[in-house]
């Protein structure tokens, strides 16, 4: 028979078993928030709105910063979950147009009608660089961003990001891809401009295998407030690479200290949609 | 009157054929024939495999070639490699998904040349031409073989135990299963890589152009010539092909579909890179013969890349017109598909900061008609 003292050690060992275990799948299923998801007109035939929206669960996202092309498919996902999407308007209509739109001043009715008649916490991604965030689309769309106090979200060089805010020094801009820049320009451009705010969608160098690389380290700990991550499902089939990508993130994340990991898996993303949409 | 027939040839060809030589020569700038050249010399050196210790062994390319056609190979015996590999098609199916032996998910590439590639298989799963030829045996869609089955194998066929046992200076029972796979995939290898093609009609009019015979050059068609040029030139299909096996082994995203069914995809590279990182086959285990540890070098510095979901490899382009359909999963049948795909490719479909080498071509249907006899020619 097993004395109570026993009894009482074994107690103790398997509550620590299950504390032990469900903190270790707290640690795996790390929340995140995805700022850098499409849903495009080819991917709603391949993969429907509820299939897109349990990918994202499935995932374990708390939201995901969706802009699709064109803007239907965020509308589309955004009804099918407004819990979880956070819809950001495309000037686009469709993929295609991202090296043509802002020559396009048909651009500025469909963004305004849109602006209009939804609710958005930001206007992108969209792609411009160098002096062309400098056309009068361009403009227009900083200052429909200044209008609805939204953020912009940019896949540009620091020159683009420059001009935008020449434009407007208030402007809250989110940096797609960090502008596919090493660690200290992107520093040097975070220092300088506190309403810059910068996602790792399709970035590989901060870390492999889980550990972060020193000179991203240095980066992530001087702007913890200021960093986030995203997958950018830029075809459909992206998108059954975004549990991948998931697990990938909350890998590395592991490498960073718990708060500083919180902050960019999805406190900062958190932040930045909260103050767009006046919550 | 031959006499008089021989003269008045001899005068065509200076006259004529000098001005053709002319032309020809002018054709290429020195540029050009530079890069052009780099397409040879064919074949490349052999060079013995140094993972595999009976690579270019006599004995073990005879006794590959042999397990090559072994039906016994397969748990039904019923499938042999050369039944998809078959000889007389270039060692490809000449079908897009074989459906044979289960329904295939990717298109049954051909076996030539591939002693000079450095993975295996459209996703890269393979770093070695044995371990690659392991992959097929034991896979559940295609030969379903086992240990116990390969070891059944072993003990009917006394006259196979008794070479293996000479070649690898080993005792068959001794071994574990996955060392007896190894043993059979070395020895495929040591036959695959014989499998080389012979000399083109392209490599045949590079040698000439290399001796500035103008003879040779001028006999390789005008329409290929063109081929060529937009190949290095307007189409830059040579940043991807290039080098003697028009191939730079690695793996590319080129926006053909990766949708197998509607929900079901193929992760091409990234999955490869995932299975070659957790095989006990690969170049870094226990099973690499090589004593320099050259070969392991390039599968330590594997690294998974977002950019990797969705790449294929880069296959060879020689021999490319006996080896329709294309592309991973044979969507397209003909050569002419193929240049018409790169010609109107769908750029939507491309990261901008993925391949950036790839534009959409915009080929006039001359232009396609000429890279397609080029192509042909290879």
């Amino acid at each position: 028979m097993l004395k109570l003292t026993n009894i009482r050690k074994l107690l103790g060992l398997f509550i620590s078993i299950l504390f032990f275990s469900s903190s270790v799948y707290a640690e795996e299923r790390r929340l995140l928030i995805d700022a850098h998801i499409h849903y495009s007109h080819d991917a709603w035939d391949m993969l429907p709105p509820k299939v897109a929206i349990k990918v994202l669960r499935d995932a374990g996202l708390k939201n995901a910063f969706v802009s699709s092309s064109s803007d239907k498919g965020t509308q589309l996902l955004y009804n099918e979950a407004p819990d979880l999407i956070v819809p950001v308007l495309r000037p686009y209509r469709k993929r295609g147009e991202l090296s043509t739109w802002f020559l396009d001043e048909s651009v500025i009715e469909m963004i305004e009608g849109r602006l209009s008649k939804y609710t958005f916490a930001g206007i992108g991604e969209f792609h411009i660089f160098g002096e062309d965030a400098n056309v009068p689309v361009m403009k227009r769309v900083v200052a429909l961003a200044k209008e609805y106090g939204i953020f912009l979200h940019a896949h540009s060089d620091a020159e683009a990001v420059e001009n935008i805010f020449r434009q407007n020094p208030e402007a809250m801009v989110l940096w797609a891809h960090s502008g596919f820049e090493g660690p200290g320009k992107i520093s040097e451009m975070l220092a300088k401009y506190p309403n810059l705010r910068a996602d790792l969608a399709f970035r590989n160098e901060h870390a492999d295998s889980g550990k972060v690389d020193e000179a991203w380290r240095k980066l992530f700990l001087a702007f913890p407030n200021r960093i986030m991550i995203g997958t950018d499902t830029y075809t459909p089939e992206r998108w059954y690479y975004v549990i991948d990508h998931a697990n990938w993130t909350r890998n590395w994340l592991r490498d960073l200290p718990s708060e500083v990991a919180d902050k960019i898996a999805y406190k900062n993303a958190q932040k930045l949609a909260d103050w767009a949409l006046k919550k | 009157m031959n006499t008089l027939a021989l003269r008045l040839f001899a005068i065509w060809l200076v006259v004529f054929g000098s001005v053709g030589i002319s032309l020809a020569s002018e054709f290429f700038s020195e540029a050009e024939k530079t890069i052009i050249q780099s397409f040879g010399p064919w074949p490349p050196p052999l060079i013995a495999d140094p993972s595999n210790s009976v690579s270019q062994n006599s004995e073990a390319i005879s006794l590959g070639k042999k397990l090559f056609s072994e039906r016994r190979l397969s748990l039904g015996r019923d499938l042999a490699c050369s039944d998809c590999h078959a000889p007389d098609q270039f060692f490809t199916d000449g079908t897009a998904l074989n459906s044979a032996h289960g329904r295939a998910t990717r298109n049954t590439p051909g076996l030539l040349n591939l002693r000079w590639s450095s993975w295996f298989g459209w996703g890269g799963a393979a770093d070695s031409l044995w371990a690659q030829s392991i992959r097929p045996l034991l896979s559940k869609e295609e030969m379903k073989f086992t240990g116990k089955k390969l070891r059944e194998l072993f003990s009917e066929d006394i006259a196979l135990t008794q070479k293996v046992q000479e070649l690898f200076e080993i005792s068959v029972v001794d071994q574990s299963d996955e060392a007896l796979f190894v043993i059979v995939g070395k020895l495929l290898a040591a036959y695959e890589e014989t499998l080389i093609s012979g000399l083109s009609e392209f490599d045949r009019f590079n040698v000439a152009l290399s001796a500035s015979d103008n003879i040779g050059i001028e006999s390789y068609l005008a329409t290929a010539k063109r081929g060529l040029k937009i190949f290095i030139g307007k189409g830059r299909c040579n940043l991807c092909h290039f080098g003697p096996t028009f191939t730079n082994g690695e793996f590319g995203d080129i926006g053909v579909t990766q949708f197998i069914t509607k929900g079901r995809i193929d992760k091409g590279r990234y999955q490869g890179i995932k299975a070659l990182q957790s095989s006990p086959f690969n170049l870094l285990g226990e099973y690499n013969d090589d004593q320099q540890g050259t070969s392991r070098v390039r599968t330590e510095h594997v690294t998974l890349q977002h950019r990797n979901w969705g790449e294929f490899k880069i296959p060879s382009l020689r021999n490319a017109v006996k080896t329709a359909p294309y592309m991973h999963n044979g969507s397209i049948e003909t050569l002419a598909g193929v240049v018409e795909f790169y010609s109107n490719l769908d750029e939507e479909r491309l990261h901008i900061r993925g391949e950036k080498i790839l534009r959409t071509l915009n080929l006039t249907p001359q232009e396609k008609k000429d890279l397609v006899a080029f192509l042909r020619t290879l």
